[in-house]
């Protein structure tokens, strides 16, 4: 099978500015403007976390999109589905019940409820309105990628060699 | 020689279904035919009490497009029941005399909801919650039901009586044990839950059992074991589950449920059962069990299709995890949740009782095994998959039960144990990982 893009993070770089949370937030607010956005109510989530791995590690984690999605299989109104060509795995809210199985068992704790409003699962869609998700084409550093597993993996090993060299 | 179907698959539903669309992954072309005793195309009947609410139309419960065995060509027997299965001769026998011939069986057909053994229970507003016509003929008595009595304090139960008050009936849970979800929560996690179910009107009584039903054809009270007499017009009893094995028994190895080994295999050889009818090896209680939940199935009926179309695939065993939500409180559990010897378990245990948090960690020689979440569920699935690829945890353990563990936590586990961590994503969050100290 081809392999399809996903987001990834390069934790050398990442500062934990949380600048893509804040991208996040705002592609998927009503408004899609920052200040505007502030002021919705419920006030748009991200769907991006950055977390602490040590001191001063840190990295930024979404749906990883899996090969093998458990959400999937958990969720017992048949919502989630993944995209064979895309790869995408996608949440469908109006059959959504808040159950809360996808929660259960995602091994990243990266599904949210969103209790305020609807009572809908939500997470990473990959920003079906933009060719590159917000929080890799916001990230300062450029800790974020939107590639595949072999061009990501391809990619640090090359940079690693030059920095081993400086 | 007259030509056996390949593929004989008896249930139409969780876990018949995922082994369908595995089996049609790798064979695209031999004869499938997907028995159901139900009239129905496929449902989901966990969407039953949901149906039940009012919260969504009959539309939520289809789980597949009406063309899906066609999509699929796949040839659908639904009101069928098998009668029997002919192991030696590789057969089955259905009503009207008619047998099915297979070279490969699913044994896919699920559970069918316990009743009580008590005078009365066959009067007219007597329900159990399993089928689509269970949830109909509740429906159709709302009009002429005040009050309703539930008949156990489990996720059926409760689910049931969440659904009527929804529609504001008034309800009144009857638990025989001392605490609700004996099965899925501990003791203290219960209580939280009893007192918020409480608080929004559902009545519910503890350590009483129902004695009897009175009425004239239909229900109008509920007597009670020590003495006390409700009047109600509508019972649902949610008294657990029993596997539908009748039609193998003596013919295959059963306990509690079809016995299946790691590929889902019975110990008869291309006779396959899945779903809530088998019992197969629990990861986390570390015997075998039957773990009757939608995952479980689906996992279960994916496995076995991909054996039976010949692409082996191993079976990681089950587990026990469910998740509930109440009046906009969620709670969810998994695995050991009251161990029974207190020497070799270790508690985390952390509770706000203000915020209505509740977040408890079982472990066993720095493995977690259990776990209970009530309010803040989101990182409930981390601490399940660390529980299913047995992590030694001491490193973190300072942090597991407190608010503010996240995924990133996890990040130097994988680095430092990653055999045990077998997803391919796992990898992917810890590719550019070197520790600092
Ligand atoms: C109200 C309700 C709420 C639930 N909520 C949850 C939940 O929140 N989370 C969770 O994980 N699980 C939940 N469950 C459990 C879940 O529904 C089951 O685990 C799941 O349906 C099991 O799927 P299965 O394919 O093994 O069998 P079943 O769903 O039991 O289906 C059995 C199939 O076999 C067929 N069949 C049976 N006997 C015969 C026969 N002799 N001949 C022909 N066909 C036959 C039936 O027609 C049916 O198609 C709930 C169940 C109910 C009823």
């Amino acid at each position: 099978m081809k392999q399809s893009k996903k987001i990834f993070c390069d934790i050398t770089k990442c500062v934990a500015c949380r600048t893509c949370e804040l991208a996040c937030a705002i592609e998927h607010s009503a408004t899609k403007d920052l200040f505007l956005a502030m002021l919705e109510r419920p006030r748009p989530r991200a769907r991006t976390f950055v977390h602490f791995i040590e001191r001063d590690v840190s990295h930024s984690i979404a749906c990883q999109h899996c090969e093998e999605p458990p959400c999937m299989e958990a969720c017992m109104s048949s919502c989630i589905s993944k995209d064979e060509k895309t790869g995408k795995v996608d949440i469908d809210r109006s059959r959504c019940v808040a159950c809360w199985m996808c929660i259960m068992v995602c091994p990243f704790g990266i599904i949210s409820r969103e209790a305020a409003d609807k009572n809908k699962a939500f997470k990473c869609d990959l920003c079906p309105d933009r060719e590159c998700p917000a929080c890799v084409d916001a990230c300062p550093t450029k800790t974020l990628s939107y590639e595949t597993r072999d061009d990501f993996s391809r990619r640090i090993k090359q940079e690693k060699k030059v920095y081993e060299k400086k | 020689m007259k030509k056996n179907n390949a593929y004989v698959i008896i249930g139409n539903s969780a876990s018949g279904l995922a082994a369908i669309e595995s089996v049609r992954r790798i064979d695209k072309t031999s004869n499938i035919i997907n028995i159901s005793k139900e009239p129905h195309r496929p449902y989901s009947r966990c969407l039953l009490s949901y149906y039940l609410a009012g919260q969504y139309n009959k539309d939520i419960l289809w789980i597949r497009h009406e063309d899906y065995y066609k999509k699929y060509n796949v040839e659908g027997l639904l009101n069928t029941t098998v009668a029997g299965v002919d192991v030696k001769n590789r057969a089955l026998a259905i009503a009207g005399n008619k047998k099915i011939s297979f070279d490969k069986l699913l044994i896919a057909t699920g559970a069918s909801a316990k009743s009580v053994d008590i005078k009365g229970a066959d009067k007219r507003g007597v329900f159990v919650l399993r089928t689509l016509e269970d949830a109909q003929g509740i429906l159709n008595m709302l009009p002429s039901v005040k009050k309703a009595c539930i008949l156990g304090g489990g996720l059926i139960g409760m689910r049931a009586a969440y659904a009527l008050k929804k529609r504001g009936i008034n309800v009144h849970v009857i638990v025989k044990s001392s605490h609700i979800f004996s099965q899925m929560l501990d003791a203290e996690a219960a209580d939280m839950m009893r007192q918020h179910l409480e608080t929004n009107g559902i009545e519910i009584s503890t350590g009483l059992e129902a004695k009897e039903i009175l009425g004239k054809d239909s229900v109008e009270h509920l007597v009670l074991d020590d003495g006390n007499r409700l009047d109600c017009e509508l019972i649902v009893i949610g008294k657990g589950v029993a596997a539908n094995l009748e039609i193998v028994r003596g013919q295959v190895k059963t306990n509690m449920g079809i016995l299946a080994n790691e590929h889902l295999e019975t110990d008869n050889k291309d006779i396959y059962a899945a779903g809530d009818v088998a019992e197969t090896y629990d990861i986390l209680e570390g015997s075998n069990n039957v773990n009757q939940i939608w995952p479980a199935a689906i996992r279960q009926g994916k496995i076995a299709g991909l054996n039976m179309a010949g692409e082996e695939a191993k079976y990681e065993g089950t587990y026990g995890t469910n998740s509930l939500d109440f009046f906009d409180l969620a709670v969810m559990s998994f695995g050991v949740v009251k161990p029974k010897n207190d020497v070799d378990f270790e508690e985390l245990i952390e509770i706000d009782t203000t915020r209505r948090l509740y977040r408890k960690i079982i472990l066993r020689s720095n493995r977690i095994v259990g776990g209970v979440l009530i309010n803040d569920v989101e990182r409930h699935g981390i601490l399940l998959h660390l529980a299913l690829h047995k992590i030694d945890i001491s490193d973190i353990k300072y942090i597991l039960a407190d608010e503010y563990f996240d995924f990133g936590k996890v990040v130097p586990l994988i680095k430092r144990q990653a055999k045990s961590f077998a997803r391919p994503e796992y990898n992917d969050t810890c590719a550019t990982y070197s520790p600092l100290y």
